[in-house]
């Protein structure tokens, strides 16, 4: 069995002397090659399950394991760029190599569809296009696991659809591992592979989409009749 | 707009020698209190004429460059070790918060006992006055970096040295020019102090040998020249800063 395995995985934080549980026992199991997604609505506790797989928060019981190795790249919810480097720079940033890795920045660049702006700094760049180059810069590490906090949430209708077709295309291509938390019921059932909605710091259900290699439309009914699902789901 | 801007300056210091004239002019003071333009700026060519003048301004401006740059120095290499090693602090903090409150020019008296009248007490006066603001100012600089970049270098598998030289280093660039700047100023002051005292050349030196000869023109000319040389440093500095780290201001180290 490949993948990461996340077992009875409990997570509080103390707020002004009380205890505050954020994640109640949370199983799940991420396999190769996919994309999972991870569906609720804010304050649920999906950064913090995230930061608790990338290890940047220590779980306060249960375990998370890995059974295969990962190079692993993390998008934050913020972009976190680096303000006195430009573009290029940035994506650069996470390549912490000195081999020549002029064509592959590059690539990364264009496929944010950044092409041009390279030697922009941050502050010169919309909030949108400050998230796609945090992007690049992931997706320039190469990484075999991605662990993405709603990156496309900054972004317009237009240019998330392109990122997404983007992302989803790329893993198929790569063969990576994403874990993508998002707040959108649409872009959950647009990327995800298996769709992990959470509630309350519990995982209220799951939902496993049969990978074909055919683009997505969400006015099928079957998709409709997922939606439905899915609200009901998440009590709305 | 911009000659507007321009002649401001100007025009506040034409106020102040207008003033000076007319107080000189009806002797509102006595010539020898406060001597007239015209004789300051006499004495001021014959100094430059002599040659003392510049031998003074050349002799204080490489003592202040040595402490200076050993002080700068000592406040990176400290503030980058209580970076790398927090823990260490509470073992030092309190004797560096006792020195800082010590006035470096009454150690005078002691430094002259311990390493003379020499050249070394006077690097050591201008280190002790120029130390600490640029290690407060480093030490501001590198702990109030963004927690959540220093979070970035985790993620892409940076060992702590590297956050040190890629994440903290570089958005601390701000403080560290601001304290350097400080220091600059710091060091100007307490050179002046110490050739006072402990100084047979210098512009410190040259003022008080001239007050001694009962020579305020001399006294003004020599402080007017420390101004002058302390504000063209100051321009210098920050003009090399600026070609060294290019760009830094306007894309924000901060
Ligand atoms: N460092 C922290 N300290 C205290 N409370 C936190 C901290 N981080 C998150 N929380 C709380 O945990 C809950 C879940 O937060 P988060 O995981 O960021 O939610 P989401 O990403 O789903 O919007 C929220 O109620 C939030 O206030
Ligand atoms: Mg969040």
């Amino acid at each position: 069995m490949g993948g990461i395995e996340l077992r009875n995985v409990q997570k509080s934080y103390e707020v002004d002397g009380t205890l505050l549980p954020v994640l109640r026992g949370i199983n799940l199991h991420l396999k190769e090659n996919t994309i999972t997604v991870v569906l609720g609505r804010s304050g649920c506790g999906k950064t913090t399950l995230l930061r608790l797989v990338g290890g940047l928060e220590k779980l306060d019981e249960g375990e998370i394991q890995f059974y295969t190795e990962h190079k692993t790249a993390f998008v934050f919810q913020e972009s976190r760029l680096m303000p006195w480097l430009n573009v290029w720079d940035n994506v650069k940033f996470g390549l912490n190599n000195k081999a020549d890795n002029t064509v592959f920045i590059q690539n990364s660049i264009n496929t944010v569809g950044l092409k041009g702006f390279e030697k922009a700094y941050p502050h010169q760049l919309s909030g949108g296009m400050q998230q796609r180059v945090a992007i690049a810069r992931a997706l320039a590490y190469e990484p075999s696991f991605i662990m993405m906090d709603e990156p496309f949430a900054a972004l317009d209708y237009f240019t998330r659809s392109q990122m997404q077709r983007e992302l989803k295309h790329l893993q198929q291509k790569r063969g990576t591992s994403i874990l993508f938390v998002t707040h959108s019921i649409d872009e959950a059932l647009l990327l995800g592979d298996k769709i992990v909605m959470i509630e309350d710091g519990e995982i209220k259900s799951e939902l496993t989409i049969e990978a074909g290699s055919k683009e997505r439309n969400l006015l099928e009914p079957e998709f409709i009749e997922r939606k439905k699902q899915i609200q009901n789901d998440l009590g709305e | 707009m911009r000659t507007i801007k321009k002649t401001k300056p100007f025009i506040g210091i034409g106020i102040v020698l207008i003033v000076w004239v007319f107080v000189t002019k009806f002797e509102i003071f006595n010539s020898y209190v406060l001597p007239t333009p015209t004789k300051v700026l006499e004495s001021f060519f014959k100094m430059l004429e002599s040659g003392e003048l510049f031998e003074d301004i050349f002799i204080s401006l490489m003592r202040v460059l040595k402490g200076f740059s050993i002080a700068f120095i000592l406040a990176f290499v400290m503030g980058t070790f209580r970076t790398l090693v927090p823990s260490s602090v509470a073992y030092y903090e309190h004797i560096l918060e006792f020195l800082r409150n010590v006035p470096p020019l009454s150690m005078i008296p002691l430094l002259i006992l311990w390493c003379g009248i020499g050249e070394t007490t006077k690097t050591v006066i201008i280190v002790l006055a120029s130390f600490f603001p640029m290690y407060l100012s480093i030490v501001k600089g590198f702990t109030s970096c963004d927690g959540r970049l220093l979070e970035v270098g985790n993620v892409f598998g940076y060992t702590d040295f590297q956050k040190f030289t890629r994440i903290i280093l570089p958005s601390a660039m701000t403080d560290i020019i601001v304290g350097m700047r400080i220091g600059m100023g710091y060091s100007w002051r307490a050179i002046i102090g110490a050739e006072m005292v402990a100084a047979s050349t210098g512009l410190g030196h040259q003022i008080l040998f001239s007050q001694q000869m009962s020579r305020t023109d001399k006294v003004i000319v020599g402080i007017l020249v420390i101004g002058i040389v302390g504000i063209l440093t100051d321009r210098v500095f920050v003009f090399v800063l600026k070609k060294l780290w290019k760009g830094s201001e306007e894309h924000g180290w901060n």
